[in-house]
């Protein structure tokens, strides 16, 4: 009877994030924050008027606003609205024309010009509003934040000093007689009030622009600070990028280069044994055929060991999972190991359904062809390997199934099987090709990829791999 | 018998190919320098081409030696191009018949090496069949 083991995952996934974002591009830091926000800049100011012509409509309600000691029949937050109608639709067209044709520089002149109209708009408000009765100037400061995110430190200062200077003229006109001050209240005592008083408006004025350049201070630095960390990061990220690359590259030529002389050695070592050179004494033709058989062997190994560690160095970094059809890579390692079975002799048979997880094709493909070639190799002469791939009814985990009839494994030495470089002594005796790595890159992409690895054998009966894939996100 | 012509940087095993190819009947010539080996081939026209994929200064210069072939024009046309490799781009199992494609992959077959040569000869000998029919 056979005997399960479970592979036991480790606690965290090693080294797989999801949808990790591809590497944003060189540039300054604020660009791609410009592009990504100019569009809802506008899109925000759809909200402002409608807000504007709300509380116009609302004024059309005498007695509510008096309720609030308001005054009714205003007609200013409309002509405000139709003003920011007009001139948000240009500059949302603006910024389509100017997205196509990629102009950067163009879409930073419309942001600083958005935001110059606004601020412009805003002391409208403000004047109409009650410049000093109410706290509406604090609309300003909406303006310098958004500023402070979008633009270099230097211009979102001269945001500020302009939205300091718009107010200070508006208060000073209104001060001076020059603009009959406007206020939203039916009273309007509070203003004759603070008139009288003699510090007014340097007082008021001064207040209300200390706040407005602490808050540009402190929100400045800390998008200054941001900025810097996001560069940092974007430098970091290009350099692993890069070195990865360059890891990817090393192992590749290390491969090219080890694998090159035994391809040559063996090429060779088959002229002789094949009798393209003449005819060879009994034990000479042995000697090759141990050179042959040891370089092949060597071969291998150097393959699998230069693949594991080329997986492990790439989980010390974040790799990126994706949809991956399960059955596509379970299909495209079986054409790739039937040669194999074609040579020992053992016959493939394959039911696979659509099945989708999350993974790295690549990887699910070295871990199939792992499996199915200990399948083929382990089997007798004339067996067969079984391959399924479905997702079970309730259930929206893929399942691999990888069943041979071959020599079979000790329930004892289950646990053992996934070591590097451990062989049972009936492999060895089976499967001189063993180097006992196959199982070791196979556990390793299980665990980087949460695949439940689950192996069921018994000495003579075969074994059996079950593997089940983490079902896709809402799937 | 037919004009194969072989890409090949590593001496030692071409020779042993050459040998095997000639035990068939054909004529073969190793060309190690890839550069070289496209400049011979806007004149000459072989029945096979059996290449490498890489090369001392450049780990793909196989690959992309067969897309240049490709878009060479008529000369080279139909010409079949049996590819010898020792890794693969993407990982180091080898390449699948199912990579094969008329961009990325623009060759008629592939073997890994190491090489079985018996199974070299029957690909070589398929592939200049299918070759003559489709002549």
């Amino acid at each position: 009877m056979r005997q399960p083991y479970e592979l036991p995952l480790p606690l965290e996934p090693a080294g797989l994030e999801e949808g990790l974002p591809p590497p944003a591009g060189a540039g300054h830091s604020f660009e791609p924050l410009l592009l990504a926000n100019v569009t809802w800049y506008c899109e925000l100011r759809w909200i402002v008027i409608a807000i504007l012509a709300a509380f116009g409509a609302v004024s059309f309600l005498p007695d509510f606003m008096h309720a609030f000691g308001l005054k009714s029949r205003i007609t200013w937050p409309f002509a405000l609205a139709a003003i920011l109608l007009f001139t948000n639709a240009f500059f949302l067209a603006h910024i389509r024309v100017l997205k196509q044709s990629g102009d950067l520089r163009g879409i930073r002149r419309n942001l600083k010009a958005q935001i110059g109209f606004d601020l412009v708009v805003v002391t409208l408000t403000v004047h109409q509003a009650g410049s000093v009765e109410t706290t509406i100037a604090f609309l300003y400061l909406f303006h310098i934040v958004l500023s402070c995110i979008f633009l270099p430190r230097i211009e979102s200062l001269a945001v500020t000093l302009i939205a300091c200077a718009l107010y200070a003229v508006c208060l000073g006109l209104e001060t001076g007689g020059l603009l009959l001050p406007s206020t939203l209240y039916e009273n309007a005592a509070p203003r004759a009030a603070l008139s009288a008083m003699p510090g007014f408006p340097l007082i008021h004025i001064g207040s209300v622009e200390v706040t407005f350049m602490v808050v540009w201070f402190l929100t400045s630095r800390l998008s200054t600070l941001l900025r810097t960390r996001e560069k940092d990061l974007m430098e970091t990220n290009r350099r692993l990028l890069f070195a990865q690359t360059e890891r990817m590259r090393f192992m590749l030529q290390t491969t090219h280069e080890l694998k090159a002389p035994f391809a040559a050695i063996q090429a060779n070592t088959q002229l002789l044994l094949k009798g393209y050179c003449g005819e060879l004494n009994r034990d000479a033709l042995e000697i090759v055929r141990r050179i042959h058989e040891r370089s092949h062997r060597l071969a291998g190994m150097i393959q699998e060991m230069l693949q594991l560690a080329n997986l492990r160095s790439r989980s010390e970094g974040p790799l990126r999972r994706v949809p991956v059809s399960v059955a596509s890579a379970l299909l495209s390692s079986i054409e790739q190991v039937r040669p194999i079975a074609e040579e020992h002799r053992v016959t493939l048979r394959e039911e696979l359904e659509q099945a989708d997880s999350l993974g790295v094709e690549d990887h699910l493909k070295v871990l199939f062809i792992n499996l199915l070639k200990n399948a083929i190799q382990y089997s007798r002469k004339g067996g067969e390997v079984r391959v399924r791939c479905r997702v079970p009814p309730g259930s929206s985990e893929p399942q691999v199934v990888i069943e041979d009839r071959g020599i079979g494994i000790a329930p004892g030495k289950l646990p053992r099987i996934f070591d590097e470089y451990y062989r049972t002594s009936e492999a060895v005796a089976h499967n001189k090709d063993s180097t006992g790595l196959g199982l070791a890159i196979v556990r390793h992409i299980a665990e980087t990829h949460r695949i439940r690895l689950r192996v069921e054998s018994a000495p003579g009966e075969g074994t059996v791999f079950l593997l089940r894939f983490p079902a896709l996100p809402g799937g | 018998m037919a004009n194969i012509y072989m890409v090949e940087d590593d001496l030692d095993f071409a020779d042993a190919v050459v040998r095997v190819m000639k035990s068939m009947g054909h004529f073969v010539e190793v060309e190690p320098d890839i550069t070289r080996a496209l400049e011979h081939l806007r004149e000459n026209r072989p029945d096979l081409i059996i290449l490498d994929v890489m090369f001392p200064e450049d780990s793909f210069a196989g690959l992309e030696f067969a897309r240049t072939l490709q878009k060479e024009g008529p000369l080279l046309k139909g010409v079949p191009i049996l590819l010898l490799t020792a890794v693969n781009e993407k990982y180091s199992m080898g390449f699948s018949v199912m990579d094969i494609d008329n961009s990325f992959f623009p060759v008629a077959d592939f073997l890994d090496k190491s090489v079985d040569l018996d199974v070299l000869k029957n690909k070589v000998a398929q592939l200049l069949a299918d070759s003559a029919k489709a002549k």
